[in-house]
């Protein structure tokens, strides 16, 4: 653990128990935040991105199990070990959340700006009514919301989506965290609005250099926000690179199957999209070996039965796939660029 | 070992499969239904009810209308005195006579009277050829030997002829008990039936055709709301007079409104959801939506209205009972049988505490199962 | 019937208006004199944020919503006032896939039941057995497998559902189906898989779209021509290629602006501005042209009169005053 990490999560594993079965939602993940970075957390529905995050603030239900063996070191203490009472201390003040739904995390019978200025009063009992609004103001100028005086007094009801992102992210930032976890805070936004969103986070990590993990689907988000990347698929960490590297040499299938699905609006559209195949796995049986390996236009029979170990491709740079292996052939493999002509055969 | 870097074949059937075993929307309801321990117990207590209502008669020897005025008033629980003949036990009953009892408490005949012996305030009777005198002078009533003037020993034993005891026309309360809760769960369930259906169609009709219909039938269950429930009741039972009939039409068009009101309620919310606009947009019929679309999806909330629906139509029907305008006899119900036992509540307060404990057993039964259907129905409410 | 000079469309909208009633004598304008057409085998899109008006435009095209005004020609005959019992057997034709594919699946029907539905509702078959076949290679064509057909909704992913839904829309063989944001609700990934299944079968059937979205990136791939909404109004369509090449209306460079670049280092240097503030309520849509409270280029005649939408060169619209 360098000076800089600020959080660090090892092994983190969380099962439901649910009626279908037991759900392995998280299956051993291990990452880490440094200050004042922007980590993404990337893939589909069901990869376990949102619960990792969950289980991390041990905000997931009861029907969740978070097993013995994580742990999940924040500025010195195991938040997987702490009691209740610091649980607390640690939530809103020193690592805040927001949702895709704001709706969902505000009061809608309170006005806003009380809502805010209570997350203050909360962890900062000694400070005044009078400081405490005087402090939501100045948050609700720094996310944006025009006319801040007017809108302290308003109810959530009277904000627009977009808007209501924006109060979560001041009730976020109210206590200056240390670490802001971003759940898809954008996804049911027009994208209009998830480009003022983004703009508001980036300002976010320069002016306070905050650190941030932020959760998403979409590759082209990350692209915009992020330093670093972690994608997950089946409740394992599949690569993992800085963002550069990773649109420029990614070293895993599903990497290359997100990048390719995304649209854009420069190329030619003539051409098709190429989605990855089929759904993603069921986790109340997840695949014996590597959890891609049913979608993977490019596996072999071990994928199918082992699951791959990290390789370490570079500086903080590493990817769990067998093609990645120094055994692997390098025919249809899009991992040995010498083998193109090869390619075409298959 | 070369083997493992051949490409492996996926089909479409793999990527797409789904591993979780299939289940039902019933199915999840009923999977955490009987992981809630209150909601299981509620279920079992019914059964058991229904069990001892539809089946115990056939393994009774009474008749609920059979009375024998030999046995008025005996408990579950009575005092015995050692007959003197060494045949068994003797007991006294309420209007002075003597019964032979057993050994192992079961009732024989009834002692032959001598005479009054009214100086010592007591009545001699017959015992197997020697005379066993009852003092009737001071409460407890004691049986003695007329001559020596000593009491008889005396202890306490179960009354195995009629298990929980005889009524003050001496028909087995056990009996009488078994055909209560039957009528009782019988009213019940039909009433509750004929509220579902009325509830279902008002309040689906003024939910699904909305605007100026909704209006006007939901003013009018306003105003059927606003008079007493139970003062309703009462008067379509005093102009329709007693019995079984008039009770489930009584209950049957009172109750409705709340189910009405739950109903309109769903199909309101539903009529909007986007499974039903695409319903339409596909060119369903009406008929489909109603009962393909809004009805199966409102039936988990109708359900819970109706469990909860249960134990308030037996309450009623007790209720009526012991108003004395309910059953007539010599039908039981539960409430009758409490009225019944008013009468006798100081000498023979078991008759009133036995069919009470069944009702509140009822009522926990259908609460415990509604309870836990709704919370079954609605994870989300939980937590 | 029609004069020859006119061509014929599949679907022409014109001059549709709908408002809803939002109480106290207000309204909520929610489409405004929007007017355009769909060819046979032919995907127009329909783009804006949410709130501009073009869920209501679909739906009003379908006829869950009465139209205010407007009509709405469906193989050149007029059903903006049919009344629900007519229009029943020409529903047949123009079918709809809802945005949310966890709410337009009714969760108590198997997956057999639900595509069957259609078909039952049209008397294509009898009974529901005799749908089996059809719902079986319905399933299949939508790259699902016969398995899935006794499976609930709610057991499968969202891509999955989507696909149950269009496998619903496109079992009667329609000739229009309304897409109403079919993609948004899913992930990017999975996004894909939609738009290429919906363009397959376009190619083989010759089906036309009227696809929905919030944003203009996945629209490219499906769209032969697109309409841009804002604040119920249409503020400019051109053929597509047209439209990405050279977007005329800021509002259009603005939503293109603010599509997020999957490129790092492009991202990066990026300077272009997306749009600032929130689109204003429709109950009191600003005068003039709507868009002028955002727009970066407003002149004082933006704020008084509405723009109209004139065709600037090769069948591009926009209801601009920068053009005029």
């Amino acid at each position: 653990m360098s000076e800089d990490t600020i959080l660090q999560v090892k092994n983190l594993r969380t099962t439901f128990h649910t009626s279908r079965g037991d759900v392995q939602a998280v299956r051993g993940v291990s990452f880490h935040v440094n200050k004042g970075e922007i980590v993404g957390l990337v893939g589909e529905s069901g990869s376990g991105k949102s619960v990792t995050c969950m289980s991390m603030l041990r905000l997931v239900p009861d029907t969740a199990e978070v097993d013995k063996d994580s742990s999940v070191l924040f500025e010195g203490s195991d938040l997987t070990r702490i009691r209740g009472r610091q649980m607390r201390d640690i939530r809103g003040e020193k690592i805040a959340m927001i949702f895709q739904d704001p709706m969902s995390s505000l009061n809608p019978l309170i006005p806003v700006g009380k809502q805010v200025s209570e997350m203050i009063a909360i962890h900062h009992p000694e400070k005044s009514k009078e400081e405490r609004k005087q402090e939501t103001l100045s948050l609700f100028e720094a996310v944006r919301i025009p006319e801040p005086e007017k809108r302290y007094s308003s109810y959530p009801h009277e904000f627009s989506g977009g808007m209501r992102q924006r109060i979560m992210i001041a009730m976020a930032l109210a206590n200056h965290p240390d670490l802001l976890i971003a759940d898809e805070p954008t996804t049911a936004l027009d994208v209009t609005i998830q480009d003022q969103i983004l703009k508001q986070l980036r300002g976010l990590r320069r002016d306070y250099q905050t650190s941030i993990i932020f959760i998403t689907h979409d590759l082209g988000v990350v692209a915009e926000l992020c330093d670093r990347v972690e994608v997950l698929y089946g409740g394992l960490i599949m690569e993992e690179a800085r963002i550069d590297d990773l649109f420029d040499s990614p070293r895993h299938p599903y990497t290359l199957g997100l990048l390719s699905s995304i649209p854009s609006v420069t190329q030619d559209r003539t051409r098709r999209l190429k989605p990855i195949p089929g759904s993603p796995p069921d986790m109340t049986n997840p695949p014996r070996g590597c959890p891609f390996a049913p979608r993977c236009p490019y596996a072999r029979r071990i994928c199918a039965v082992a699951l791959p170990e990290f390789t370490t491709i570079g500086a903080e740079h590493r990817s769990r796939c067998w093609l990645l292996d120094p055994e692997a052939p390098a025919s249809n493999n899009p991992f040995r660029p010498e083998s193109e002509g090869q390619t075409q055969e298959m | 070992m070369e083997q493992k870097w051949e490409m492996l074949s996926s089909s479409n059937e793999d990527r797409e499969k789904i591993w979780s075993r299939s289940r039902t929307f019933a199915g999840d309801v009923w999977f955490r239904f009987r992981h809630k321990p209150t909601a299981l117990a509620g279920l079992v207590l019914i059964a058991v009810l229904m069990a001892f209502a539809f089946f115990g008669p056939l393994f009774t020897k009474y008749d609920y209308a059979e009375q024998n005025l030999t046995v008025v008033n005996i408990p579950p629980r009575m005092t015995v005195y050692d007959a003197p003949d060494g045949n068994g036990y003797l007991t006294i009953t309420q209007n002075l006579k003597l019964l032979r009892v057993d050994q192992d408490g079961r009732l024989g005949e009834q002692l032959s009277r001598v005479r009054d012996d009214d100086a010592r305030s007591m009545t001699i009777f017959d015992c197997g050829g020697t005379e066993v005198g009852l003092y009737y002078g001071k409460t407890p009533y004691k049986v003695c030997n007329p001559d020596k003037l000593t009491v008889y020993h005396h202890r306490t034993i179960w009354n195995r002829s009629y298990l929980l005891g005889t009524d003050a026309l001496g028909r087995d309360i056990l009996t009488r008990l078994m055909y209560g809760t039957r009528v009782s769960l019988m009213v019940a369930f039909v009433a509750a039936f004929v509220n579902m259906i009325v509830g279902i169609v008002y309040g689906g009709i003024s939910g699904y055709v909305g605007g100026m219909t909704d209006q006007i039938m939901m003013r009018i269950v306003d105003v059927i709301s606003t008079i007493p429930l139970t003062l309703y009741v009462i008067l379509i039972m005093v102009i329709m007079g007693s019995g079984l009939q008039s009770i489930i039409v009584a209950l049957g068009s009172v109750y409705w409104v709340d189910m009405a009101r739950v109903v309109r309620g769903q199909v309101l919310s539903l009529k909007n959801q986007e499974f039903v606009v695409a319903a339409r947009t596909i060119g369903s019929s009406t008929r489909t939506i109603l009962f393909q679309h809004l009805i199966p999806n409102a039936m988990g909330s109708i359900l819970v209205t109706v469990t909860m629906l249960i134990p308030s139509a037996i309450f009623m029907e007790a209720f009526l009972g012991f108003l004395g305008i309910g059953l007539q006899p010599p039908l039981a119900s539960l409430g009758t049988m409490c009225n019944d036992a008013t009468e006798n509540l100081r000498t023979s307060p078991y008759q009133l505490f036995i069919p009470a404990l069944v009702i509140v057993l009822i009522m926990f039964g259908f609460n415990f199962v509604g309870d836990g259907l709704r919370d079954a129905l609605d994870p989300k409410l939980k937590k | 019937m029609d004069s020859s000079t006119r061509i014929q469309h599949l679907l022409e909208v014109s001059n549709l208006t709908k408002y809803f009633d939002a109480g106290r004598g207000r309204k909520v304008h929610a489409v405004e004199h929007v007017s355009f057409a769909v060819d046979e085998g032919m995907t127009f899109g329909l783009v804006g944020e949410s709130g501009c008006g073009k869920s209501s435009c679909a739906r009003t095209i379908i006829r869950i919503y009465e139209p205010t005004e407007g009509t709405i020609l469906f193989e050149g005959k007029d059903v903006s006032h049919l009344s629900q019992r007519i229009l029943q057997p020409l529903r047949r034709d123009m079918q709809m896939i809802f945005q949310d594919p966890y709410a337009s699946l009714n969760a108590r029907m198997t997956v057999r039941d639900i595509i069957a539905e259609p078909l039952l509702a049209h008397h294509v078959v009898k009974k529901r057995e005799e749908a089996n076949e059809i719902v079986f290679r319905m399933l299949e064509r939508v790259g699902l497998t016969r398995e899935h057909a006794n499976r609930y909704a709610h057991e499968f992913s969202g891509g999955q559902r989507q696909r149950v839904g269009i496998a619903r829309a496109l079992v009667l063989q329609p000739k229009l189906v309304i897409c109403d944001e079919p993609i948004s609700a899913l992930d990017v990934s999975i996004q894909a898989q939609v738009v290429n299944l919906l363009r397959e079968y376009q190619d083989e059937s010759g089906i036309a779209y009227l696809f929905i979205a919030h944003d203009l990136s996945m629209v490219r791939y499906v769209s032969d021509a697109v309409g841009v909404m804002y604040l119920g109004e249409l503020v400019e369509t051109a053929e597509t290629d047209e439209l990405y090449r050279n977007p005329l209306h800021p509002y259009t460079r603005g939503l293109l602006n603010s599509i997020p670049v999957a490129n790092p280092k492009l991202a990066r240097q990026r300077n272009q501005s997306g749009i600032e503030g929130d689109i204003p309520s429709p109950i009191d849509p600003p005068a003039g042209c709507r868009f002028h409270t955002r727009c970066p280029y407003a002149k004082p005649i933006c704020a008084e009169e509405t723009p109209l939408l004139k065709n600037q060169g090769n069948g591009h619209l926009c209801a601009c005053h920068l053009y005029d």
